[in-house]
């Protein structure tokens, strides 16, 4: 059974799950959220009738963006109890965090400078500086979105704490950062996790938990290295997932990946036909 | 008639009839209410419905459209009255194509005669209006937005185009925050989709060497 362990753990259960709930939400938001945009358009009406109309499409996003800030906060009150509190707060550094530190800056010139061809790539821990930037990526476009959609909920409750103009700011910072995060994942996030030529076709370590340790040893071999190091490099091995779960992460994978794309291709194509302003 | 009714038809005809002789107000009993319906028509012990823009003219708050440039046709009870080529056949989005770009009128199919009434159109600021800031809520945005107060009405419907210069003056928070968000975004995609671009296209040659996947 030894020689099977080629896999190296990466992400918990809980890691993962936060991953998926974060997915399916996602894009239920971006489905309702686009259908909702490009009304106007035959594209964006067959979208929002799929979720029955202009009326529904709306309550649906109005519900999924609820169930995300819900997310939003139980993540932080799971962060709060994964923090080592005795060692706080040297607890927050080190290569285990997600907290940005100056291994990271180095990294990323490092990074740069070997897609320039000039130096090695830099070898990296556990986390890589554009891993942190995905996760910290999501907690500031949540809190834009997430705030102003908060504000739009219920316009008229809104306008009892503010003025009611400020709705018109909201929807556009609201509009303006969900168009950022979905071309982001859309293309950034699909094409450094997904279509890398290292990656491709599907990096399924996020569905799966584990990734590959040859591979680990080429992308984190600073994390592999530190593991064997303290001896615990054994204890973090795992067996491949069988195969009808690698199927079921592949299928799952790109259909969202799927969606997506088909949701970016056919904005950029109805972008003309918007004609707020 | 008694006396007392006489003084009372006369004093009323002296002091109330005149100021609003020139405005001919519409006979509709909407029309003809005081304005100061906030005192009234609302539910006692709601305080919100009292208040008017929460926050005053704080630092934030004094960002929002400022005092707009009011043209003198919008406190007539016509507000058309001595426009050339005007009538009644005309099609409002003949002059007013702006007015259309919004989500009241593209999303929602309103039509500009459900809030701006029948016609004449009566300048926004006429006593009688409707659309009057005074009782724009009420008669206007509650048709839709049940419980609207004059600071939920102070959206703007026709919102002015949020990159134009001309917004940081008339709308400065609007200006500042959608470039401020634009610029966010497409910072973002100016740097990352070269740079993923190029990233690909490393591992891509190193992999055709025959190297390592990542090129080392």
């Amino acid at each position: 059974m030894a020689d099977e362990r080629t896999r190296l753990k990466r992400f918990t259960p809980v890691h993962r799950l936060w991953h998926l709930g974060l997915i399916l939400n996602f894009m239920i938001l971006s489905v309702t959220g686009i259908a909702w945009m490009f009304f106007e358009t035959p594209w964006g009406r067959g979208l929002a009738n799929l979720f029955g109309g202009y009326s529904n499409t709306l309550q649906i996003h109005r519900i999924a963006g609820l169930v995300l800030l819900a997310g939003l906060a139980l993540h932080l009150i799971y962060l709060l109890t994964r923090i080592d509190w005795k060692d706080f707060p040297r607890s927050l550094l080190g290569p285990e965090t997600l907290v940005f530190q100056l291994v990271d800056v180095k990294g990323f010139i490092g990074h740069l400078g070997w897609v320039f061809g000039i130096n090695k790539l830099p070898r990296f821990d556990r986390w890589s500086w554009w891993e942190k930037f995905d996760y910290w990526a999501v907690w500031w476009g949540l809190m834009i979105v997430g705030i102003t959609g908060l504000m739009l909920y219920d316009p008229v409750l809104t306008s009892d704490y503010m003025p009611g103009w400020m709705l018109n700011v909201a929807l556009w910072v609201h509009r303006i950062e969900a168009v950022l995060a979905m071309g982001h994942i859309f293309t950034i996030h699909f094409t450094v996790e997904h279509w890398r030529p290292s990656s491709f076709p599907f990096n399924a370590a996020m569905f799966d938990g584990t990734m590959d340790l040859e591979e680990a040893k080429h992308e984190h071999p600073e994390w592999v290295a530190r593991l064997d190091k303290e001896g615990r490099l054994g204890e973090a091995l795992a067996t491949p997932p069988p195969v009808p779960l690698r199927i079921l992460y592949f299928v799952f994978g790109y259909s969202i990946i799927t969606l997506g794309v088909f949701l970016l291709v056919f904005a950029i194509a109805n972008a003309a036909l918007l004609t707020l302003f | 008639m008694s006396i007392g009714r006489m003084i009372f038809s006369l004093l009323w005809a002296l002091l109330v009839v005149p100021p609003a002789i020139g405005q001919a107000a519409d006979a509709s009993g909407e029309m003809a209410g005081t304005g100061y319906f906030r005192d009234q028509d609302t539910v006692p012990g709601s305080l919100r419905f009292y208040s008017q823009l929460p926050g005053g003219e704080g630092k934030l708050w004094g960002m929002g459209p400022g005092k707009p440039k009011i043209r003198r046709s919008s406190f007539k009870q016509d507000a058309h009255e001595g426009v050339a080529n005007f009538g009644p056949e005309v099609r409002c989005k003949k002059c007013h194509i702006p007015q259309t770009k919004d989500l009241h009128y593209l999303r929602m199919g309103i039509t500009c005669i459900q809030c701006h009434r029948s016609q004449p159109v009566a300048g926004v600021y006429h006593y009688y209006s409707p659309l009057n800031p005074i009782r724009r809520h009420a008669y206007v945005c509650a048709k839709c937005h049940e419980g609207a107060t004059p600071s939920f009405a102070s959206y703007m419907v026709h919102e002015p185009n949020p990159i134009a210069s001309a917004t940081r003056n008339s709308f400065p928070l609007l200006y500042y925050a959608v470039w401020i968000m634009l610029i966010l975004a497409v910072g973002v995609f100016l740097f990352f989709l070269p740079y993923t671009a190029l990233w690909w296209i490393r591992e891509f040659f190193a992999k055709l060497k025959g190297r390592s996947s990542h090129g080392r």
